[in-house]
């Protein structure tokens, strides 16, 4: 028999779950945190210097890294380079900021695949029989609905927390790309590996709209407010009004940002763009030390992974057993 | 040489049945300037857009009739190459640039154009040069002011040499200064470049232009050189233009000229007394701030503000000077990790300075720039109950239905509010925002893009509600608006407001911080005050 304590423990582990992420990405890390660490700002250090195609490389290095190895090298990989954030302008608060931001992926995806995880997929990916696991938590008969599975055990729990570094190390790499390039060196960069300039040009409007959004979507949520949107209730609820508020402000940010998106079309093809199939470049953008300093890193990272996975720490992908 | 021949020229847009714009006949001679003006949403952009080639290349619609530059036909040639023809300056430097470095960003046109290093390199120091950038090109795009942003895309678009250049209401969003350095290009370019300048203020552009031409209804109603203008004065006013005061006044009394100087001494000789609006001073003082905001260690804003009950206290001066920061800091809206506020704020004699922007909500409205941003309902009406049903006011349907009324929205009341046009909008955004039952709004550029019949209405608007003991703190750019509907004006400077005073006060020394004084004000100096 289900009893009323389990039940209220139940919605407060299912609550906790939904708010813990949002609280993170809306209260402590904020709208403005996230303009901070999403946009390119003018600094003398290492990264700052690493063309970008360099930087992609490494991105694109790390999430298949992540992807293939086992779960503590995708750590390692998060925290190694959320670490070197703090050679970036205001490094202290990057770290704590790309920080927040990585526990918040972390607990989203501990507690997204975890509840859901068939055991028996768990018990593939672990190598472990189904019972041997350690059940944590009933739920309520009624969350399998909400499409939970019977039990939280120990085991999905561990399952998942594997599984987040693989988006973690991603997310801190892609990171790196944005807070130390211009726009502009990344089209460079992304012509010199022929994509499509119409491809291109979005990416490029959407990396010099980010900041915007941010701000417009700021504004409309914080008028909201001050018009008395979740005026009369506790201030420890702010994180959900903010959410609340964020969902209505969806729609006239998408709008004021289009009207714009708009002009950008027509500043853009008012100055020939796509005039021919590709572009000259007044700025060149060679290959200095720190780019091939930087590429042997990502090399000896390859081999160290590579070693690791002829080792048998290559057991992180499902079923591969 | 003509460089625009427009002939039988018809566009209707996408799913509209009347056309938008008729053109039977016009052209541009090659080195003409002209300026192209009318009210919102009578045509202009639509013809902008059919010479530059947007019109049918980006914006679909039908189209028929000939448009030609330097002898080609628009429809025979692709975009990028109506580019190398015609360059466009659009009017919100923001939504223009697109590119982080200002180097980048001049040379995005030549580069696309696949030019040779050395030719670009020639085209980007010489836009450099012409407006004059050397002092910051270094500096990144996003920290520019309004000003200096506008000056970046305009030598961006001087970049691509076009033999012709539009220029789409370039100074809408940027102050005085920024203003004459625009129009000095437009002057030293006059003779080797065909100019269309779009925009609403004609006593701004018209020293700088030969013809005037006037769009009403998307049909060319009036096309007169400069000098012939003042005989039609009245077609303008029908047409909703905002025209110079001192050439009704030169129309009505026969002179020859216009120059405002000579028209008030004429004036004054015939006699007639020019009236004043009455300033509204007196009242109680509601809100007073004394605002102290840093950003790294740096002061952006030190400044004592107060306004007065009934009273309309407009925030004038340069940009950067830190006026929107201040307006910002008295909402509590700025990023609190970022900008240190140690601010003191009293509204009503209730201490406000600890209290956020969700508590100073009660006491203070705000109308942002970019007022669409408040629009988070379906309907007019909801938008306007919104705020006084969350605030949980049992009699929120009748202050909402007074707004409604006041305002002239009663036939929009279920229209989607994002769906109305830019001046019903804003008045949306006026209502609802007063529903909040605060009587003191804080209004940020609230003119800028609108045409002289929404900026005429929004003053009588502002007009009406100080009587009802509404205060309002708006901080603008145009000067006119400011001497006629404003009672006090506050230049401000640095983060300081360094001088206060009745408009006639401060218009008397305001150009000196870059405040340009408005004709209206030209022609009542030294008169005697007679109220009409």
């Amino acid at each position: 028999m289900y009893g009323i304590v389990d039940t209220i423990i139940s919605w407060l582990l299912f609550i906790f779950g939904v708010s813990i992420p949002f609280y993170l990405i809306l209260g402590a890390i904020g709208i403005s945190g996230f303009r901070e660490i999403t946009s390119y700002e003018k600094y003398d250090s290492f990264y700052y210097n690493v063309n970008a195609s360099v930087k992609i490389l490494l991105s694109l290095v790390i999430v298949m890294i992540a992807a293939f190895s086992i779960w503590w090298i995708g750590a390692i990989i998060t925290f190694a380079f959320l670490a070197s954030y703090i050679t970036l302008k205001n490094g202290l608060r990057k770290v704590y900021l790309a920080g927040l931001l990585v526990l918040s992926t972390i607990i989203g995806t501990v507690w997204g695949y975890a509840p859901y995880e068939p055991l028996s997929i768990v018990s593939m990916a672990l190598n472990t029989p189904v019972s041997h696991f350690t059940t944590i938590w009933t739920w309520p008969p009624y969350f399998s609905i909400l499409g939970y599975e019977h039990t939280l055990t120990l085991q999905s729990l561990y399952y998942s927390f594997q599984i987040s570094f693989r988006f973690s190390a991603a997310i801190v790499a892609s990171l790196l790309l944005v807070m130390t390039n211009t726009p502009a060196q990344i089209i460079k960069t992304l012509s010199r590996f022929k994509i499509p300039d119409p491809i291109i040009f979005s990416l490029v409007v959407a990396m010099k709209t980010v900041p915007a959004v941010f701000e417009s979507f700021d504004t409309s949520i914080k008028i909201s407010m001050m018009r008395g949107y979740g005026g009369n209730k506790p201030k420890f609820l702010r994180p959900f009004i903010i959410l609340g508020a964020a969902i209505g402000s969806i729609v006239p940010t998408i709008v004021h940002l289009l009207r714009g998106a708009k002009d950008i079309g027509i500043s853009a093809d008012t100055r020939a763009f796509r005039a021919y199939p590709s572009r000259t470049y007044f700025m060149l953008t060679p290959f200095k030390r720190e780019d091939y300093f930087f590429l042997g890193f990502i090399f000896a990272i390859v081999i160290m992974a590579a070693v690791a996975i002829m080792m048998g720490f290559g057991r992180a992908i499902p079923y591969l057993t | 040489m003509k460089a625009i021949e427009i002939k039988n020229l018809s566009f209707t847009y996408f799913g509209d049945e009347k056309p938008a714009l008729t053109v039977d006949d016009f052209y541009v001679n090659e080195g003409e300037s002209i300026l192209l003006t009318g009210r919102s949403g009578s045509g202009k952009s639509t013809l902008v857009n059919c010479i530059n080639g947007i019109i049918p290349n980006v914006i679909s619609g039908n189209i028929t009739g000939s448009v030609k530059l330097m002898g080609k036909e628009v429809r025979d040639m692709r975009l990028p190459d109506v580019a190398k023809i015609v360059g466009t300056l659009l009017q919100d430097p923001e939504r223009q640039v697109m590119n982080y470095g200002i180097v980048d960003e001049i040379a995005f046109g030549p580069e696309n154009l696949k030019m040779p290093r050395e030719e670009i390199e020639r085209r980007v120091k010489k836009a450099i040069e012409t407006m004059g950038l050397e002092a910051f090109v270094d500096r990144e795009t996003t920290k520019l002011s309004g000003g200096e942003l506008q000056r970046v895309a305009l030598a961006s678009v001087i970049a691509m040499e076009p033999a012709i250049m539009i220029l789409d209401e370039p100074t809408s969003n940027i102050d005085p200064e920024g203003t004459e350095k625009i129009f000095k290009f437009i002057q030293s370019n006059k003779e080797h470049m065909t100019q269309i300048i779009v925009e609403h203020k004609v006593e701004r552009a018209l020293p700088f232009v030969d013809r005037v031409v006037v769009i009403d209804n998307g049909k060319i109603i009036l096309d007169v050189s400069k000098e012939h203008l003042m005989r039609d004065v009245e077609v303008l006013l029908n047409a909703g233009i905002e025209i110079p005061e001192e050439y009704i006044y030169a129309k009505r009394l026969n002179l020859e000229t216009v120059d405002p100087d000579t028209v008030r001494e004429r004036i004054r000789e015939y006699g007639i007394h020019l009236s004043r609006r009455e300033r509204n001073n007196g009242g109680e003082r509601i809100l007073t701030g004394k605002i102290n905001i840093e950003v790294e260690g740096r002061q952006i804003v030190n400044t004592e503000i107060n306004l007065k009950k009934g009273q309309v206290y407009c925030i004038m001066g340069k940009n950067g000077a830190g006026k929107t920061t201040l307006i910002k800091g008295l909402m509590d809206f700025l990023d609190r990790k970022r900008f240190k506020n140690n601010s003191e704020l009293f509204i009503e004699g209730e201490d406000l300075s600890d209290k956020d922007y969700v508590i100073r909500g009660r006491k203070i409205a705000y109308l942002p720039q970019s007022f669409d941003l408040m629009l988070v309902n379906k309907t007019v009406e909801s938008e306007i109950y919104y705020s006084a049903k969350h605030r949980r006011m049992p009699e929120f349907k009748k202050i909402g239905d007074e707004l409604i009324e006041m305002f002239s929205l009663e036939e929009k009341r279920q229209t989607d509010p994002l769906m109305l046009s830019t001046g019903q909008r804003r008045r949306v955004c006026m209502a609802a925002a007063l529903a909040s039952s605060a009587h003191i709004m804080l209004m940020d550029e609230p003119t800028s893009g609108q045409d002289f019949m929404n900026k005429k209405i929004l003053g009588e608007e502002i007009h009406n509600l100080c009587k009802k003991g509404f205060s309002f703190l708006i901080v603008t750019h145009d000067s006119r608006f400011a001497y006629r509907y404003g009672d006090y004006i506050g230049i401000m400077e640095k983060g300081k407001i360094i001088h206060e005073g009745e408009p006639d006060e401060i218009f008397r020394f305001s150009s000196q911080y870059g405040v340009i004084e408005p004709s209206d004000y030209v022609l009542r100096i030294d008169q005697k005050e007679v109220l009409s």
